[in-house]
């Protein structure tokens, strides 16, 4: 039996690296006494996955992670023992057991949705200005940043969808992006490559994925925590 | 619009190093504790949140109802330059408060070449500098830990020292700025208070005099209401000792990132050239049952998948196989692997080897300290050659294929032959890794072989040796180096001359180094301890313009009856032994462990202190 968890990674853990917080989930494990899995070998960790890395100095609202527990866990008692022991910024908002056939999380990406929180200035308006006309736009070659070192990648395929709206306290951006054979998109990327069509300097801003994406055979996207299992 | 710290974080290397809000961080809201205490640690978080004492007084402090501690590192360069151009005060951890907001601000001493460090965080945190800079409303700067058993070099920043253990100390004086606060006390007089405190030691209430030849002639006490000597502070019973098992989990991997069980302190060994083994005197044990109840109540609060046991000698820790045997057992079910650091060669049991593997592996480490018995014998490293050997041999047929020997050059009467010691060792040790068969052994032997440079260090019977002239340090250096040339699976490390030699100026300097300190801070040295920033040149050129010669502190050997910088300060280890040591190692005699009878060091006067001389 594994367990699917629907998680927080609030703003004070935004700067926290991938393998950081996963040895951060598996220490709360640890500290938890809930029943899970460890691998064999001299040197046993939590057999922990998460279904897909949140880059650098973004705020998770729902990522998910997966873990092998022993039979008999309730949902409830594994959100409860995780978040008496987990630091405030990092709780479990739900909990789903799936059995061992269901997909493995990583293997069911298929997208991600991001908020973009612009606050207000100049640089913010004439990012807001561009907004409908790079979205109108069929390509935009930008720089990616991989481990290979700087490769240009048209980003444009990526965004399924995207809009914005005027707040009190600047503008907030949704977008919805797809992943592709070359990988997903990160959104800062977007959002510097929007900067960088508005010819402005990059508005203070935070990102925030919503929601992890998964796409049942001839259906349509949907969060992946919802994912019905045959 | 200002810049706000949130977008600096966005710029920043590592940013996590600055978010604090680990698990077990405190969360007691600043603004309505009485008196607030800044723990700041002159290096960066990494090294920080490796430190054990952090843990303990950051607790301490923690656990008073009137109180607040949170914590302050080292900003990276990047960090440091993006709060300069944006003129943001360095701020703790927690609450992001400035550092002049609060009311002490207190520094751990592990390394001399951490002090310009503190200049630059007081300077960073919107603090003067220099201590008679400071307003009635700045905080009191305070220092404590190994290196503030020398704080002369200093004095002109820092308020009050703490010196000896700092369990019950920090609490008292904490108290006593609490009530000198509500009180309305002035500045001068909360620093008077603090001197009423055991171990507490208020530098600018000392006045210092010279002889022609420049050593010190005096340091007196500027009134009789002064103490004359501090006596430092002895955490006597360790079982009741405060237990940090609940230290602030850190998000990034920080240089020990596991659970550090203090077994005991102090050291029976009297290794010469060991300052530790002399200021944390006497040997103080924790017993197995509080060990064990500490070990699990830490995996339980932290989650840690690792534990290490902490001590100067953690082999001679009377029941280190029980000890071992009883973790190990109650460890397993958790997946919490127990390694065993710093042990001495002489006493490394195969049970407890055979204990460690069970659950995993690493590298042994080892300290020699020097390539021939006699070398060793001036030293006091009771360790022979036989020992190492032995034990290697029984580590490497039990699986482990990495070992760290660790050494120093420039000891006291040191000669080429004892440096080729050196390498001579290296070479054995792969000879005991060859003598396992072929099938027994794991593959890729590894023999990592540091040396560090000799710095004499205040409290031990080296105190009156000369260090090694740069160049000198510099040939034996490549000496070693070329005769590890042939040795395939051995490499040879070895310190910076120049570091080192600062080092021993701050380490056995007298408090007109302060000058000195402030220029090369001027200067813009900061990080030294880090070698792709100390800047040699610059720390030359402070010396210079202070017209203070280096040679003087760090290479030059003192007489016996010279007035010591160090010497109001009562480590209660005699002088008389220090000097009957250091004549016994120019014999290259040995001294007994102390376990095996008083060797009167000082500390058989002190009543129902030392479990050893009773």
């Amino acid at each position: 039996m594994r367990m699917m968890a629907v998680f927080q990674k609030g703003e004070t853990l935004r700067y926290i690296g991938h393998l950081d917080l996963m040895r951060t989930v598996q220490r709360c494990l640890r500290r938890s006494n809930l029943p899970v899995k460890y691998s064999n070998g001299f040197n046993p960790h939590i057999r922990l996955s998460f279904a897909a890395p949140l880059s650098v100095g973004v705020v998770g609202q729902r990522e998910l992670m997966e873990v092998p527990v022993e039979d008999g866990v309730t949902e409830q008692e594994f959100v409860e023992a995780f978040n008496k022991v987990s630091p405030e910024c990092l709780k479990i908002v739900k909990a789903r057991s799936i059995s061992d056939d269901f997909p493995t999380l990583m293997s069911l990406v298929a997208g991600s949705r991001y908020t973009i929180r612009v606050f207000g200035s100049p640089e913010a308006d004439a990012a807001a200005d561009a907004f409908e006309r790079f979205m109108a736009l069929d390509s935009y070659v930008a720089t990616r940043r991989t481990k290979s070192g700087e490769n240009p990648c048209d980003i444009r395929p990526f965004i399924k969808e995207g809009s914005i709206q005027k707040t009190d306290e600047g503008y907030e951006i949704k977008l919805e992006s797809i992943t592709l054979d070359n990988g997903a998109l990160k959104p800062s990327l977007w959002f510097e490559s929007l900067c960088a069509f508005a010819y402005c300097e990059k508005p203070q801003h935070i990102i925030y994925r919503d929601a992890i994406l998964a796409q049942p055979k001839d259906g349509p996207l949907m969060p992946m925590e919802e994912y019905p299992h045959v | 619009m200002p810049v706000t710290i949130d977008q600096l974080l966005e710029r920043v290397e590592k940013p996590s190093r600055y978010t604090g809000g680990e698990m077990n961080a405190t969360v007691k809201p600043i603004n309505e504790a009485e008196v607030s205490f800044a723990f700041c640690f002159p290096d960066t978080y990494e090294v920080a949140m490796s430190n054990l004492a952090i843990k303990i007084l950051y607790g301490i402090i923690n656990d008073l109802p009137y109180a607040v501690c949170e914590r302050c590192c080292m900003p990276w360069v990047d960090m440091r330059k993006e709060l300069m151009d944006h003129q943001i005060p360095l701020f703790s951890l927690e609450s992001r408060t400035p550092l002049k907001d609060f009311d002490i601000v207190g520094f751990t001493l592990q390394y001399e070449m951490s002090y310009t460090n503190i200049l630059d965080m007081l300077h960073l945190g919107g603090i003067p500098v220099k201590s008679a800079q400071r307003s009635e409303s700045d905080p009191i700067v305070c220092v404590g830990g190994p290196c503030a058993f020398n704080p002369e070099p200093l004095t002109a920043f820092v308020d009050a020292v703490m010196i000896g253990d700092g369990e019950e100390q920090i609490v008292e004086l904490t108290n006593a700025v609490r009530e000198g606060r509500k009180q309305g006390l002035s500045r001068m007089d909360i620093l008077r208070s603090l001197t009423k405190i055991e171990g507490v030691y208020v530098p600018c209430l000392y006045q210092d005099a010279y002889n022609e030849d420049g050593t010190l002639k005096s340091l007196t006490p500027v009134d009789d209401t002064v103490p004359a000597v501090i006596n430092k502070r002895i955490q006597v019973n360790m079982d009741e000792a405060y237990c940090p098992t609940h230290p602030p989990v850190p998000y990034q991997q920080v240089v020990f990132d596991r659970i550090m069980l203090e077994i005991m302190r102090g050291c029976t060994r009297g290794c010469r050239f060991c300052q530790a083994g002399m200021l944390y005197r006497p040997v103080r044990e924790r017993s197995v049952d509080k060990l064990c109840e500490m070990a699990c109540e830490s995996v339980c609060n932290t989650g840690y998948e690792e534990i290490s046991l902490s001590s100067l000698s953690s082999s001679d820790y009377s029941h280190i196989t029980e000890l071992a045997t009883r973790l190990t057992a109650e460890l397993k079910d958790k997946r919490v692997s127990l390694s065993l650091p710093s042990l001495r060669v002489d006493k490394f049991v195969q049970d407890t080897l055979t204990q460690t593997q069970q659950v995993k592996k690493s590298s042994l480490t080892f300290a020699p300290e020097a390539g021939t018995q006699r070398l060793r014998d001036v030293i006091n490293k009771g360790v022979t050659e036989e020992n190492l050997m032995e034990t290697l041999g029984n580590a490497f047929s039990n699986g482990w294929s990495a070992v760290k020997l660790y050494f120093m050059t420039g000891l006291p009467t040191e000669t080429d032959e004892d440096l080729a010691g050196i390498a001579d060792l290296a070479k054995k040790s792969a000879g005991a890794y060859y003598a396992v068969p072929k099938g027994q052994r794991v593959k890729g032997l590894r023999i990592t072989c540091s040396a560090s440079v000799f710095v004499p260090k205040p409290f031990t019977p080296f105190q009156w040796c000369a260090q090694d002239r740069p160049e000198e340090v510099e040939r034996k250096q490549q000496m070693v180096r070329e005769l590890f040339r042939p040795l395939k699976s051995a490499r040879f490390n070895y310190h910076d001359s120049a570091v080192s030699r600062i080092e021993a100026c701050f380490a056995v300097g007298d408090r007109r180094l302060s000058d000195v300190l402030y220029r090369a801070w001027e200067l813009g040295c900061v990080l030294d301890g880090w070698n792709e920033y100390f800047r040699y040149d610059l720390w030359l050129k402070a010396f210079e313009d202070c017209g203070l010669d280096i040679d003087f502190y760090a290479h030059r050997v003192r007489a016996k009856d010279e007035v010591l910088p160090w010497d109001h300060i009562n480590a209660y280890i005699d002088k008389s032994f220090l000097w009957r040591e250091y004549e016994k190692a120019m014999r290259a005699e040995t001294t007994r462990d102390c376990r095996e009878g008083c060797n009167g060091c000082g500390l058989q006067k002190v009543k129902g202190v030392c479990s050893v001389c009773g």
